[in-house]
């Protein structure tokens, strides 16, 4: 059965709305944001961390930070999604580097130790998703290498040492493709007037 | 010493939100982040370009004990569990259990319609304030107002349907007193049907004029199945 639909500018605002509560010390604000986000959250975290104990421990983690700081989100007006999704993302890179994780990269690791929360089954909110946009068209033109090594740093958390190991490139090679790929989707934002 | 030069700070900016940047260098520019403004502003612009890279996550439900934790790591007042209450109370449970099963056999013999799932409100003292019973396939809302809170002035408390990844919907306003039963509408039905919990708003008379919710969140509960 289909869920309700909302669109992006609706759920961010929210998830604004939402945030503005958890400022001013509304718990159940907390809850129904863990309702609606925690799953995104949980499935960032866990392509970084693996370990469901330790991806557990940083969505623990992830939400007291949200609760803490959510006055300061609500002064920054950003987009509450990418707030959110880069304390997960930043939270667990700092508990990966603290166990010494090594390379990681979903795709080659057996079932039992890929990932062992309960995929939603209701596919989450779609609405959170960015919609089809410039940074979109700009990764596009990336080449296929700088692609796959941004990926395999954003998504799965890996160093350029992992990368390097990982799709058997040496290290310079795979600095150079990042910077370059970095520089290529900065130039494209700029022609594009997103670079603010 | 943070380097002045836009660019650089721009591509460090990069690199850290992509996460390569790491170790001490990494640590150094959250410490620049924290304190300087223009670090901050070019760190926020590349955590919302590049989440696009994110487009494609597959959502997972994490465990039910993580919320638990987070709400005692916070000092949430705590809301007991069904099973919470029985382990304090072994005896009464015995008891209650005792008549229970009794109870049930004299029941199952009389055809009576069955809710499908239910739903507590209560105050964060413990205290009753209205009880849900869905009935059939998400087709008719029972409501038991068994005490309301303070009614404010041109105000009235909505009840709202969590759908997971949706926003909420109303599922109408909630009674000051005695008993109601409301059927759904289809989208009623269908918020019902794909939500774990329930939430209560103060809005203004008559609920919310947005179709949304524009007050405080003041309770939520969980919708638990009834069999």
């Amino acid at each position: 059965m289909k869920s309700v639909a909302e669109s992006p500018a609706e759920f961010d605002e929210r998830l604004r709305w939402l945030l503005n509560q958890c400022a001013a010390s509304d718990s159940d604000a907390l809850q129904f944001l863990y309702t609606l986000v925690s799953p995104i959250l949980f499935a960032s975290i866990i392509r970084i961390l693996r370990r469901p104990a330790l991806a557990e421990e940083a969505l623990q983690d992830v939400f007291v930070s949200i609760w803490q700081k959510a006055g300061k989100f609500t002064a920054s007006r950003g987009r509450p999604m990418a707030w959110m999704i880069s304390i997960a993302r930043y939270r667990a890179i700092d508990i990966a580097r603290r166990e010494r994780l090594g390379p990681t990269s979903v795709a080659e690791l057996p079932e039992d130790q890929a990932v062992h929360g309960e995929p939603d089954s209701e596919g989450g909110p779609a609405a959170w998703r960015p919609t089809p946009n410039l940074m979109a068209r700009c990764l596009a033109l990336l080449s296929p290498q700088q692609a796959h090594c941004l990926e395999l740093a954003y998504i799965d958390g890996n160093s350029h040492e992992d990368i390097a190991r990982l799709t058997g490139t040496p290290l310079g090679t795979v600095k150079s493709w990042i910077r370059r790929a970095l520089l290529n989707l900065r130039q494209c934002l700029a022609s594009s007037h997103d670079a603010e | 010493m943070m380097p002045n030069n836009g660019e650089v700070i721009d591509r460090l900016a990069a690199e850290y939100v992509l996460g390569t940047l790491r170790g001490s260098p990494r640590r150094r520019f959250e410490r620049w982040r924290e304190t300087i403004p223009v670090v901050d502003q070019r760190c926020r612009f590349w955590e919302e370009r590049l989440l696009e890279l994110a487009a494609d996550l597959k959502p997972m439900r994490p465990p039910t004990h993580v919320w638990l934790t987070i709400e005692r790591r916070l000092n949430f007042p705590a809301r007991r569990s069904l099973v919470q209450r029985v382990r304090r109370f072994p005896l009464l449970a015995s008891l209650v259990l005792l008549a229970c099963a009794t109870a049930l056999l004299y029941w199952r013999s009389i055809p009576i319609i069955r809710p499908t799932s239910e739903a507590t409100i209560s105050a964060r003292s413990g205290e009753r304030l209205w009880e849900l019973e869905v009935f059939g396939k998400a087709d008719r809302l029972g409501l038991h107002a068994a005490k309301r809170p303070t009614r404010q002035a041109k105000s009235d408390y909505e009840l709202w349907a969590l759908p997971t990844g949706a926003a909420p919907v109303s599922l109408g306003i909630l009674p000051a007193e005695g008993e109601l039963m409301r059927a759904l509408t289809v989208i009623q039905k269908q918020a019902l049907t794909h939500s774990s919990q329930l939430a209560v708003t103060i809005e203004p008379l008559g609920g919310s004029p947005t179709g949304q919710p524009t007050g405080a969140i003041l309770y939520v509960a969980p919708l638990r199945s009834a069999f």
